[in-house]
Parts: C-alpha cells; structure tokens; sequence
C-alpha cells in the first residue's frame, strides 16, 4: 500500500466513524437537516484538502470539529446571518461557586425543595419527549450545549471546539443548562400536578 | 466508585462545591482523582447531595437514549461518493 492510499483509507475510515457525531454537531449548530447535511459535507472537503496539516492522526476527531465550526462561521458570514454563538450572552459563562450560589439564589424554596428530593416516580414516568421539550426551553447557549454534550455525546473539550469557546465556558454552561432543565421539568411537575409547589416536610418521608 | 483507602484523610466539602462539580462527574470530565475522591465522599454523608446525584444521572441516562442523531442514509451516500471524488481526482 502506498502513502497516499494508506491515507485515503485513514480518512474515509475517520469519517465513517465520526459521521453520525458531526452529523449531530451540524444539526444542533443549524437546526435544519439540508443545512446540517450541506455544513458536513464542506467540512468534509475542506478537512481532505487540508489533510496534510493534522500532525496527530490520533487527534482527528478534535481537527475535524474545528473545521466544521470555521465552516459553520464563513458560510453564516456569507449569508450576513450572525453566528449562535454571537448571541450568548457573557454574563451566562461565570465560573465556580460563587455562580452556583448565584443561581440558587434566583430560585424559590419549593423548588430548591424538590430540586434536592424529586419525586422519584416523576422522572421514572418522563418521556424522552418531554424531556426534549424542556431542553427547547433553555436559551439557546445552554440549549446547545446541553444537546452535544448529553444527547450527542460529544466530550466537553469536544464541544468547545464545535462552540468556539473555552472549556472552561462549557462547564458553566452545564451547570447552567442542566440547573434550567431542572426548572423546566418542575414547571412540568407543577403543570401535570405533581408537584404542588408547597414546602412540606420531606424528612417525614 | 473509587473506594478511597483512607476516608478520613479526605477533605470535605460543602454542598455548594458538591453542586459544582457534579455534572462534571457525571460525565466523565472530572479526571483528577482527589477531585473524584472529594465529591464521592461528600455523596456518602450528604442525603440531599446523593439523591440529587442519582435523579441527575437518571436524567442524564434518559437524555443520551433519547435522541441521538443518525447521519440521514442520503448524508452518508452523499460524503462516500464525495470522498471517491475527491480522492480519485488526485491519483
């Protein structure tokens, strides 16, 4: 085997194992399946094009993300359309403690109540479905975050490529998103009865 | 879980703490055994920590069975014909 072809078959190998994942980036990236289709498919021709920069073969999947993200970028600056990024809002992305003190300050008791000892038979009883509908709920940085890192499973370094931002962002955004969707789903609680939002004792339990 | 040899040379941490690093553990992103150490120490005395936890990783079970795109059949014909092309165009 020659060179070139031991790298053709490094490369549609690559793909085919990493298609449904970038497959998966796109979508959450575009909303739209032709959209998320055409993205992956530049993203494929231009990663051959520049096969000869990835230095670490083990590493093609990080490579191959990135590209995707530039894609994503100059086809939305082709079309004048911002980017999603653009439109998180920063004072989403502290870091630490003190943001989840922060956070659990803005929350009521009962919810803070249930939040620590949810009724167990509630999420036994969750549909994947209503579970999604509480993910399209959240703003779109933590929506999107949520999604690659949860139901694409991608890894957080992963998704900080597809988002272009920091690691350290992401973690914050999923604590975020994930403290959110806690709220959403108690709103569905709350909205199919079963929590009634009333602070009672769940040490008697 | 990790059983650490010694628990009572584990510092403890609060809830708050607890909190901040749990959806990190739950997937798979807190790779520092001592940060692994302290929060799995803390579930073992905390009840509201532990049972948050467990509903946390419930849902998170739930999320990665819900959804998981699939490259459409069209997608995945279109990018093997895509990658004839542009190979062969170079031979």
């Amino acid at each position: 085997m020659t060179e070139k072809d031991d790298i053709n078959a490094y490369f549609s190998r690559e793909i085919e194992e990493n298609m449904d994942a970038l497959y998966g980036a796109a979508l959450r990236l575009t909303s739209r399946g032709a959209d998320a289709e055409d993205l992956v498919a530049d993203a494929v021709i231009r990663a051959w094009s520049a096969i000869d920069s990835l230095e670490d073969r083990s590493r093609f999947r990080p490579w191959i993300f990135r590209i995707l993200r530039n894609c994503y970028i100059s086809d939305y600056r082709k079309k004048s359309i911002r980017p999603t990024e653009s439109s998180y809002r920063e004072e989403y992305d502290d870091d630490g403690v003190d943001g989840i003190a922060a956070l659990l300050t803005e929350q009521t008791d009962e919810f803070l109540d249930w939040w620590a000892e949810p009724e167990r038979e509630f999420f036994n009883d969750l549909l994947g479905e209503a579970i999604m509908a509480a993910i399209e709920q959240l703003p779109s940085a933590f929506r999107i975050t949520v999604l690659l890192i949860n139901v694409e499973g991608l890894t957080y370094d992963e998704t900080a490529l597809v988002l272009g931002v920091p690691s350290g962002t992401i973690r914050s955004r999923m604590k975020r998103g994930r403290t959110l969707l806690q709220k959403a789903l108690w709103e569905q609680a709350l909205e199919a009865g079963i929590a009634t939002g009333d602070n009672h004792d769940r040490q008697s339990k | 879980m990790n059983e650490p040899e010694d628990k009572s040379a584990i510092e403890d941490i609060g809830c708050l703490q607890a909190i901040d690093a749990l959806y990190a553990y739950l997937d798979g992103e807190l790779d520092d055994p001592q940060s692994i150490a302290k929060f799995e120490h803390h579930m073992g005395h905390c009840r509201s920590c532990y049972s948050r936890t467990e509903i946390e990783q419930l849902l998170t079970e739930r999320m990665r069975k819900s959804a998981r795109s699939r490259a459409p059949d069209q997608l995945q014909g279109r990018l093997r014909e895509l990658m004839n092309e542009i190979q062969d165009a170079e031979r």
